[in-house]
């Protein structure tokens, strides 16, 4: 029971906190920023709209939005928001939930070619490849977690005895994760410095200009899936940032999401204060975790006794 | 036993009536495949009842000449590689129905249906045959019979370079792999491959390594896969779907053979083979992302997948030495299922970039575009397969690499070099997948998807019916074996039995994860049609308006503008560049009005540059040399033969 309500809170409350980004965005550059529930009414706008298809596209180009969208709901499934035990949950999950968000990529990709738009072409071109330079590091992190916890389900991890904690014996591995982890954040979701989700040049782009065809439904069913993505990963943050599990669900779940929203506000001042690196930059930026926590995995080797 | 020679009889038989009505075009082609089909299809019945069965080893043999003997033993493993073989020939004979439609080289044809029974035969032969002279008798065979087959068009040059290259390589394997039975047989004087365990300690790791060359150039291991890029292009589509859908696993069989009858204790030879495998496979993608011609893509691509195979081989061997049973039975588990799922999605892969050659006339991405209008169900299927062959879910792909997965995971000890091992190895797995789906977005995506680059490509009509059926019916066995994956992991389980390191591991817990799996796969698809049903509520009674591609403003856009297969892959490439040269031509802009002026670009391979260099050429300098002695007397060679024989006399020291 509690499993369903965390889920579908999780889900109505992901179109919320990107809006939070937003606001510190604006706070940043003196203005006022858009309502908080901005992304409710876009939602709204957007499932009235009808659509306008290109005729150079397939069913390809329809089925895109509709397996972004659900292989991130999957993450949500199986992933203990809030300590909560998620929906579903086995040893292994890591594995096909990882590849099912390469299966949501696969999709994306498919559908931006499916235009014959040069831009498109441009923009899965970068997609392709940044993904395959984060794809490794998230594979590192699981190494280091299965060498933690011997588990290699979400719930295993943040669960029992030997959980993932930083106050635990494995902190400073764990810092040098969440470092790598918010570094594969910033990639995965196309936000700044690797993405600019906020610009208007479609040279300068990837995930933007990947969707610039998709209008009124299709168009909302890929920024709902966005948004989950979003929240799964600053959810898996906020559970290896906060060490303590408290006794009361509810407050446990406030305190969770505090920690969510202190993400979020991180990434918008990220944003704020720095600007998006040339293409040829990007590769060395997503590298970087990878190194991060293939040295926390040497650390747990334990050499020096 | 018996069976499995009846059905090799059929197959041959059949093989013999492609020779016998070769005037009739038609009836020679319906007769040859129906009689080989069903001799397959018995093959395939005892193997899968004798696999599921829980019958022991069996063996056989023949006095051969008076003093050979051909001698066949059927264990698990030589089962499970049966299995393959006996499905996919069928289904390439039958799609083959459509696609050798030249009735102008009938005779070729009649000659290619013959070479095929013979191969499928060889192949069977090679995994049973139980001593020396049977195994290389049957691996022979295979490689001739196999060489004749790609040499279909052989009035092309390119052809006949292609497979001349793969007869050099074959042979070159062959001689190596005879270097070492050698060895062996200096060392246990006897032909049977049961007294190979008997040898000194010292000398298995260099017999293991030898084989493992030999059998690494059949296979594809980095650097000796330079054959196949040649090739699979050269070769008709269904003969490479079931050269690199099959016969390639033979050299995996080979090494996994030699390495269990050696029973070598060192771990250097597990350490070996995953590394191998880690170098194949990341350089096979890089190198299949590189390429633009669908067919040389795809045989980069079966590089990339023998590498994921030795990978699964590498764990499952360190996990023996180190003995981790866990590690060591998913390990084998995992690249046993990945040889059966590679057969079934390379196959369709391979037939899907024939039917487009037979329809775009053309297997170049940068020519194609827009397929998935014209030939729908090929699109479809080979949408399905590539899917499949990324590693992603719910498809077969991802289900042998999530046991090779779970090894490595299991892997992970305190043990240095087991630890940076696994640890690599799993690394490696993920950039692999990674790539892959770059590589596979790539060709749907272009090929596919967009706008037709040429005109050829924009009058593709779909394949004929025996094409479209076989594809289909691929394609459901991808998605088949990842949503049911329990039937297909237990055959794999059934096939790794009779390895002795690993026999009586309880898989009851792993079971449970697999039918997790499945209902991960049920959950996601469940998701998938509720939100597709939501979006179909969405798009009710809404205006639904259709227009060209939005170009950013830009008023005239052209096919020729699209995103190609070079650009694609560029940066990617770019970032592996060491290791993947790309040759660029440029003439440049010369005078105040420029001329016509040409860039060109070609990505090389490495291994190839390096033969040529370090190899080849030095070799040509030295041999040069010694032209005196082909002069084109004849009575002198007679004199080189018998001057041969003396020596060799005086050699063979009578007892």
């Amino acid at each position: 029971m509690e499993s369903i309500f965390s889920f579908c809170f999780a889900i109505l409350i992901a179109p919320l906190l990107p809006a939070v980004i937003q606001k510190v965005k604006a706070y940043f550059g003196g203005r006022q920023g858009p309502p908080l529930l901005i992304n409710y009414y876009t939602m709204a706008k957007l499932f009235k709209k009808g659509s306008v298809y290109s005729t150079s596209t397939t069913f390809v180009f329809r089925l895109g939005p509709v397996v972004g969208c659900a292989t991130s709901v999957m993450m949500l499934l199986f992933f203990p928001l809030a300590g909560i035990a998620p929906l579903f949950s086995f040893h292994g999950d890591v594995l096909i939930l990882f590849y099912l968000m390469g299966l949501g990529r696969f999709f994306t990709i498919l559908a931006a070619l499916d235009t014959a738009s040069p831009f498109e072409g441009m923009g899965a071109a970068r997609e392709a490849f940044f993904s395959t330079l984060a794809e490794a590091t998230v594979f590192g992190i699981l190494i280091l977690f299965f060498r933690i916890t011997g588990s290699l389900s979400f719930a295993d991890f943040f669960a029992g005895t030997q959980s993932l904690a930083i106050t635990g014996a494995y902190g400073a591995q764990l810092i040098l994760v969440i470092v790598a982890l918010y570094i594969v954040m910033l990639t995965e979701n196309s936000r700044v410095p690797v993405d600019d989700p906020a610009t208007h040049l479609e040279l300068t782009m990837i995930h933007e200009v990947m969707i610039l065809d998709h209008s009124g439904p299709d168009l909302a069913l890929i920024e709902l899936g966005a948004w989950f993505k979003l929240l799964f990963y600053s959810a898996f943050l906020s559970m290896l940032l906060n060490p303590f599990q408290l006794e009361n669900v509810w407050l446990n779940g406030l305190l969770f999401y505090a920690v969510v929203t202190f993400i979020y506000m991180t990434i918008g001042t990220v944003e704020s204060i720095t600007a998006r690196y040339k293409m040829n930059m990007v590769p060395k930026f997503i590298l970087t975790p990878f190194v991060l926590v293939f040295f926390a995995t040497i650390l747990t080797m334990e050499l020096i006794k | 036993m018996d069976t499995m020679f009846v059905s090799l009889a059929v197959i041959l038989t059949g093989g013999a009536l492609a020779l016998l009505f070769a005037r009739q075009f038609t009836l020679m082609k319906v007769a040859t495949i129906a009689t080989t089909s069903a001799g397959c299809l018995l093959g395939l019945v005892y193997s899968l009842s004798n696999l599921l069965g829980n019958t022991g080893t069996i063996e056989q043999s023949w006095h051969w000449l008076h003093i050979f003997t051909l001698a066949f033993k059927v264990d698990s493993i030589a089962l499970f590689f049966l299995v393959p073989i006996f499905t996919v020939a069928p289904l390439a004979l039958v799609y083959s129905y459509h696609y050798m439609n030249d009735k102008l080289k009938a005779t070729r044809t009649a000659v290619n249906y013959f070479f095929f029974a013979v191969l499928v035969a060889s192949m069977a032969m090679v995994v049973t045959a139980s001593n020396i002279i049977t195994f290389l008798l049957a691996w022979e065979i295979m490689s001739l019979s196999s060489f004749f087959l790609v040499v279909f068009d052989y009035q092309v040059k390119e052809n006949r370079q292609a497979g001349y290259l793969y007869f050099i390589f074959a042979q070159g394997g062959a001689m190596i792999l005879f270097a070492a039975f050698a060895i062996l047989y200096r060392y246990t004087g006897s032909f049977d491959f049961d007294t190979f365990a008997t040898i000194p300690e010292s000398i298995k790791l260099l017999v293991f390594i030898l084989a493992f060359l030999g059998f690494g150039s059949k296979a594809g291991i980095f650097p000796l896969h330079i054959w196949l890029p040649k090739a699979h292009p050269a070769a008709p589509s269904h003969i490479s779907a079931i050269m690199s859908g099959v016969m390639i696993k033979m050299g995996i069989y080979g090494i996994f053979r030699i390495y269990l009858l050696l029973q070598a204790s060192t771990p250097l030879i597990g350490e070996i083979v995953l590394m191998t495998g880690m170098v194949t496979g990341v350089l096979g993608v890089v190198y299949a992302l590189a390429k633009q011609d669908i067919k040389q893509l795809l045989a980069y691509s079966s590089v990339e997948n023998i590498g994921i195979i030795l990978i699964g081989l590498g764990i499952g061997m360190i996990g023996v030495s180190e003995q981790n049973q866990t590690m060591a039975f998913f390990g084998f588990a995992g690249a046993f299922l990945h040889v059966f799922n590679h057969s079934i999605f390379k196959s369709l892969l391979f037939m899907g970039a024939g039917a487009v050659l037979h329809k775009a006339k053309s297997k170049n991405i940068d020519q194609l575009g827009g397929l998935m209008k014209r030939m729908p169900v090929t699109g479809r299927t080979f949408l399905a397969g590539s899917i499949a062959i990324s590693g992603l879910p719910p498809f077969s792909g991802f289900i042998g690499e999530f046991l090779i997965y779970y090894g490595a995971f299991h892997g992970i000890s305190n043990h240095r070099v087991p630890f940076i091992l696994a640890i690599l190895a799993i690394v490696s797995l993920a950039v692999i997948g990674g790539l892959a789906a770059a590589c596979f977005t790539k060709v749907v995506g272009l090929a596919f998807l967009g706008e037709p680059r040429t005109d050829n490509a924009a009058q593709a009509t779909e394949a004929g019916s025996s094409m479209t059926m076989i594809m289909i019916l691929l394609a459901t066995a991808c998605l088949v074996i990842g949503v049911v994956p329990e039937p297909f992991i237990r055959l794999a389980f059934a096939g790794i039995k009779d390895i002795p390191h690993i026999s009586g591991y309880d898989t009851q817990s792993f079971l449970l994860i697999v039918r997790h799996i499945a209902q991960t796969g049920a959950i996601f698809i469940g998701l998938l049609l509720l939100i597709s049903l939501f979006r179909k509520m969405l798009y009710i009674k809404k205006k639904i308006d259709s227009g060209p591609t939005w170009g950013c403003g830009f008023t005239q856009p052209t096919v020729r503008m699209q995103y190609t297969g070079t650009s694609y892959a560029a940066e990617m490439i770019d970032f592996y560049r060491p290791f993947v040269p790309v040759k660029k031509i440029y003439t440049g802009i010369t005078r105040i009005f420029p001329g016509k002026t040409t860039w060109n670009t070609t990505v090389e391979d490495v291994a190839e540059i390096n033969f040529q260099q370090r190899l080849i050429q030095p070799l040509l300098k030295i041999l040069g040399k010694l032209r005196w002695i082909q002069h084109g007397k004849i009575q002198l060679y007679i004199a080189y033969i018998v001057l041969a024989m003396i020596i060799l006399l005086l050699f063979i020291a009578v007892p």
